[in-house]
């Protein structure tokens, strides 16, 4: 049973894959707790299962085995579209390479998952400028995302992430694509605004940035987790 | 939501100008194709129609019924005065004329040939018939009892000219043989070996003397103020004059090669229509599937978010239908324009004969707005189809799968 203050949980959590007919297992049982407000990384070398595990986490993939439960959701058991709702209402996203939709100006880009939400026309403006000044991007609202730079294409995926207010962000190698300065900005912006919202983050890393910034790192190799560093 | 998608997908379309252009230029010139192939057949279809119309049998025609078959000269019509009557008082007739048409043949002092002889009123033969605008040498008829037209070969059968005095005999409707002395008064040229071979054409009573029918007619040929009204065979017109004996049909029943042709027309550019939206609805499925594998990680992004498979493939089908409004503004721009230099300038093909109708001038083409609005329509709604299956597959995408190199 879980804990309320539990934000996600999973328990034996399996996936196995077929890869040219041969059978890899990619995750191998993973029991894992993220509570409300963490600010946690999962470093782990190529290969290590650490994709597969944030895909299954975020609902983008099945389980073979196991479960996963967000607060309270056992998202292992939903449909298509349930996971669909899900994702949008409970899971925000920060990937790699931005990943904004190009034809989108950066209010467009901010406010979409809203707009699938179903949020009214004048609750989404406010919240977009809301968060696009937390992200200090309020005078680049009407601008495509390829009139800005990395750094603050970055910022405008968080801010992308959070305006719908999710249970938790993940973010896949945030900072892939920036150069250190602009990385270290980058986080911390993040934890201040988890610190100031309370918000869950779950990165996924190779950055010693990130790394040094999160208050727990987790390591996952070979499929299964086996360190966790205690909370900094 | 709707509206959203619809700018997305149009921005979408626009994000590569060049293989919308170039997608939109293939569509088009289906499109202009299309439409212009349909408005040279509606002015091939025109040509044919006024071509047997306006020579010589006008847009119906009443005759006793049998006459046509048979070709019996007592086979008259009934109350031909009072039908004549009811014809000037119909608000689809703008004109009508009585003939008397009767096997006979010709002598000349050379010698005698086989003939259709045509009892025609002057007066009112020239607003049916090309009578008198075919007459090359000598005049149309006036009146006059001795005056005979006859055909350019058959003047040159018979080796007779302007003043030749030549003999009809024919057999009276009663009994009997009747010979009567005609001075040739002028010569026809109709394109035609029916009417200039094997035709002569006298006044109307002079026919009626010649055979006995006082007061009849054989025929009474008709023009309505637009030949396509003979095409509708639920006219109340028909059963009107189909009354007591007599039996009214119009040109598609009285030369059914022209009626068969325009629907072998039809049936053509239904064919050409069909391959070329068939062509057209690949091209778009493979621009369309070209572009979603171009933007496979971006759809993968949309999923991830929460983005629904139906949203998705809405998108991709707004993003077919803004290439086909591309296509469609761009083929009924130049489908309208390359009608319009033809309806002016005409096509020549020569001299060719369809359907024993002699094509002898440039062809113009006809804008015929009663259906021209399909093509574009049906372009516009064809490409949007085509969205179906890329959008399907698009919706249908697995969002890990398609972000691979993501999370």
């Amino acid at each position: 049973m879980s804990n309320n203050k539990n934000v996600i949980e999973t328990r034996g959590l399996k996936k196995t894959y077929e890869d040219g007919g041969v059978p890899v297992e990619a995750v191998r049982g993973i029991d894992f707790t993220l509570t409300k407000g963490e600010f946690t990384a999962i470093i782990g070398p190529s290969g290590s299962g650490k994709t597969t595990f944030l895909n299954l986490m975020a609902g983008l993939d099945s389980p073979t085995d196991g479960e996963v439960e967000l607060s309270g959701n056992l998202i292992s058991k939903m449909s298509g579209k349930e996971l669909s709702n899900y994702r949008r209402d409970h899971i925000g996203f920060i990937f790699q390479a931005y990943n904004l939709f190009p034809v989108l100006t950066v209010e467009e880009n901010v406010e979409y998952i809203m707009l699938l939400q179903g949020i009214h026309k004048k609750e989404r403006h406010e919240r977009v400028m809301q968060i696009l000044e937390q992200v200090e991007l309020e005078n680049f609202a009407h601008r495509l995302p390829s009139k800005l730079s990395g750094g603050q294409q970055q910022r405008v995926a968080v801010a992308r992430a959070m305006v719908s207010r999710p249970a938790l962000v993940i973010a896949d190698e945030p900072t892939a694509n920036l150069d250190s300065k602009t990385s270290g900005d980058l986080l911390d912006m993040m934890k201040k605004l988890n610190e100031e919202t309370g918000m869950t983050f779950l990165f996924s890393t190779h950055d010693e940035i990130v790394m040094k910034r999160a208050r727990k790192v987790v390591t996952i190799r070979d499929g299964l987790l086996f360190k966790s560093e205690e909370e900094k | 939501m709707f509206k959203k998608l619809m700018m997305m997908s149009w921005r979408n379309v626009m994000r590569n100008k060049r293989r919308t252009v170039i997608t939109g230029i293939a569509i088009g010139v289906g499109l202009a194709s299309l439409m212009f192939s349909d408005a040279l057949f509606a002015g091939m279809n025109a040509h044919m129609i006024e071509s047997t119309t306006r020579t010589w049998m006008g847009d119906a025609q009443i005759h006793h019924e049998g006459f046509r078959e048979t070709a019996r000269i007592s086979l008259t019509i009934d109350e031909p005065a009072e039908v004549e009557s009811k014809l000037s008082e119909d608000s689809l007739v703008v004109a009508s004329t009585g003939r008397l048409i009767s096997p006979a043949s010709l002598q000349s002092a050379m010698e005698m040939k086989p003939i259709t002889l045509m009892g025609v009123n002057h007066l009112t033969e020239n607003q049916i018939s090309m009578l008198e605008v075919a007459i090359d040498t000598g005049s149309y008829l006036s009146g006059d009892s001795m005056e005979i037209i006859i055909g350019q070969k058959l003047a040159d059968d018979m080796d007779l000219g302007l003043g030749d005095i030549t003999v009809i005999t024919a057999a009276m409707a009663d009994s009997g043989f009747a010979s009567r002395m005609f001075m040739v008064s002028g010569i026809c040229n109709f394109g035609s070996d029916q009417y200039d071979r094997y035709t002569a054409y006298v006044n109307i009573e002079s026919a009626e003397s010649l055979l006995g029918l006082e007061g009849e007619l054989h025929e009474i040929a008709i023009r309505f103020y637009d030949p396509m009204i003979a095409m509708d065979t639920n006219l109340v017109f028909w059963s009107t004059f189909s009354a007591d004996s007599n039996k009214a049909d119009g040109w598609p029943v009285l030369a059914p090669q022209i009626a068969s042709m325009l629907r072998m027309v039809n049936v053509s550019l239904a064919i050409m229509a069909a391959i070329l939206f068939g062509l057209v609805l690949f091209g778009i499925i493979n621009s369309l599937f070209m572009s979603v594998y171009e933007r496979m990680y971006e759809f993968g992004v949309m999923k991830a978010v929460g983005t629904s498979k139906l949203n998705i493939t809405a998108m991709v089908l707004l993003e077919a239908f803004w290439l086909g409004v591309v296509g469609s503004i761009l083929g009924a721009a130049f489908g309208f324009a390359i009608i319009e230099y033809y309806a002016n300038v005409g096509i020549n093909f020569g001299y060719i004969t369809i359907s024993g109708v002699m094509f002898d001038k440039p062809l113009c083409t006809i804008l015929d707005w009663s259906r021209i609005w399909i093509y574009p329509v049906s372009t516009l709604l064809f490409t949007t189809l085509a969205g179906i299956y890329p959008g399907i597959h698009a919706g249908n995408l697995n969002p890990s799968e398609a972000m691979r190199k993501s999370l």
